[in-house]
């Protein structure tokens, strides 16, 4: 492996704790991982370890952190304490800040209307089942306005807003 | 009791007879359920909490000062919303600084949180605050005889620090122990603690891996265990369980697969005697085998 275009303060832009210095490669976090069973697999310990050793060419391209299903059960078993499901996210998160077409288009829903479904719209169906009407934010515009406002400050929205415009 | 009942999206946009089985059978155990209106996703794994941890925490923090401000906790049947909230809580009240940036945040909006709400899942509620035998002397019905098996909730095992409630989060047993309450014997499985498998990426990326993972769990319980029927209580297992059921029957060309899928609020409103079109009607896998043996 070469080791001589790696980045060695990578973990303290991804993950900045001591934790994830313990790992000692038990694989622990793979057994029992759901998503360790994909193609091409999820394999939490080898992410720990191109985060560790700064391979940020190799990490920029992993697509495997989004396939994973946030169980947690690696979190739970993980006898170094690194918190693996925390490691996936903050993976994640580098990926989406410097590569735009990593950013989940679900934001842009959420963004929309409050939710990746169409919460509320369901209006025949509930009523058949005897349900109120739900008082959802895509209801009550003005509350969205804020919950918008509030968004446009926060860096992905702030970084991407050309996603976010209506049309 | 008194609770904000957070819904999340796929329980009232896709099965809202899951949503009416708990409307119902709450109250009846005295759990009163207020709306969290105005409420926004929880938000899912897959999206804020995947890009940036402001975005994240400011519409956790949005979700949680809906109920903070009517000085109620938060109850919860959706593993991920229950998760996400509980995590997003977590790095709130673990971190002022974060806390603080967030309430810069909702300021603008003319909120304000300071962490006082507490997010419980229903399991919970059901298991701990009612108890199992106020469940037994609510309900009409019983299923004695019938046999079932439980898919535990991830979300509300893992990490048992931040989401957990069980005694013993790698025994647990409030689910066991509530369906036994409705008089069913609960069996063992293999697979019993394993995931469902359908949350997140792994079923997008890995489509035929991820059924493959589900069918291993299906043909546990089918080849060790009398299971009529699967409990859970959280949706993404309720529907993918459910739904993977029929796509394997299609693909595999058999009918092997048709064990109903029951969310407990469901099998709880039934044996209470609530109206199985409106606790219990949108499945891929009939549950009329288990309606119809309810004595
Ligand atoms: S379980 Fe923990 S210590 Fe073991 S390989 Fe995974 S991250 Fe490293
Ligand atoms: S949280 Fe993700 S990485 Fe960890 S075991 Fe579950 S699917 Fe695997």
């Amino acid at each position: 492996m070469d080791f001589s275009q790696s980045n060695k303060d990578l973990w303290k832009e991804i993950y900045n704790t001591k934790d994830l210095l313990h790992c000692f490669n038990c694989s622990t976090c793979i057994s029992g991982c759901p998503a360790s069973n994909g193609e091409p697999p999820l394999l939490v310990r080898n992410l720990a370890r191109m985060v560790v050793y700064g391979l940020e060419d190799e990490l920029y391209d992993e697509d495997t952190p989004w396939a994973c299903v946030s169980c947690s059960r690696c979190e739970e078993m993980c006898p170094m304490d690194v918190k693996p499901f925390e490691l996936i996210l903050a993976i994640r998160k580098w990926q989406s800040t410097n590569d735009e077409t990593r950013v989940p288009p679900s934001i842009v829903e959420i963004y929309t209307r409050g939710y990746t479904q169409a919460v509320g719209m369901n209006v025949e169906l509930r009523k058949s089942l005897g349900l109120p009407e739900l008082k959802t934010i895509t209801n009550m515009p003005e509350q969205m306005k804020l919950y918008q406002e509030m968004l446009m400050k926060t860096p992905v929205v702030k970084e991407n807003d050309y996603m976010f415009k209506e049309e | 009791m008194k609770l904000c009942l957070f819904l999340g999206c796929n329980t009232p946009a896709i099965r809202p007879d899951v949503e009416q089985a708990i409307r119902l059978t709450m109250p009846e155990l005295g759990v009163q359920l207020l709306d969290t209106e105005g409420y926004v996703c929880c938000p899912a794994f897959g999206s804020f909490p995947s890009t940036d941890d402001e975005s994240w925490l400011a519409s956790s923090g949005w979700n949680l000062s809906i109920a903070e401000a009517k000085g109620l906790d938060i109850m919860v049947e959706c593993g991920s919303c229950y998760s996400s909230l509980r995590m997003g809580r977590d790095h709130l009240v673990h971190d002022k600084k974060k806390l603080a940036r967030i309430n810069e945040l909702l300021e603008l909006t003319g909120r304000k949180l300071k962490c006082k709400t507490k997010v419980h899942h229903v399991s919970k509620i059901l298991y701990k605050d009612v108890g199992t035998e106020k469940i037994s002397k609510a309900i009409k019905k019983n299923l004695k005889g019938v046999h079932g098996v439980i898919q535990y909730p991830c979300h509300t095992l893992f990490p048992s620090e931040v989401v957990g409630f069980e005694d013993s989060p790698r025994e647990p047993k409030a689910l066991r122990q509530l369906t036994e309450a409705l008089g069913a014997t609960v069996d063992t499985y293999s697979h019993e603690l394993s995931c469902c498998g359908g949350a997140g990426g792994f079923t997008n990326n890995s489509p035929n891996e991820a059924t493959e993972f589900a069918k291993a769990k299906l043909d546990a319980i089918i080849d060790e265990t009398k299971a009529e029927f699967i409990v859970v209580s959280c949706i993404t297992c309720l529907m993918h369980l459910d739904n993977i059921q029929k796509k394997l029957n299609e693909t595999e060309n058999t009918d092997k697969y048709n064990i109903p899928v029951f969310d407990y609020n469901q099998l709880l409103a039934l044996c209470m005697g609530f109206d199985a079109k409106q606790v219990a009607s949108i499945s891929s896998i009939s549950k009329d085998s288990i309606i119809n043996k309810l004595k």
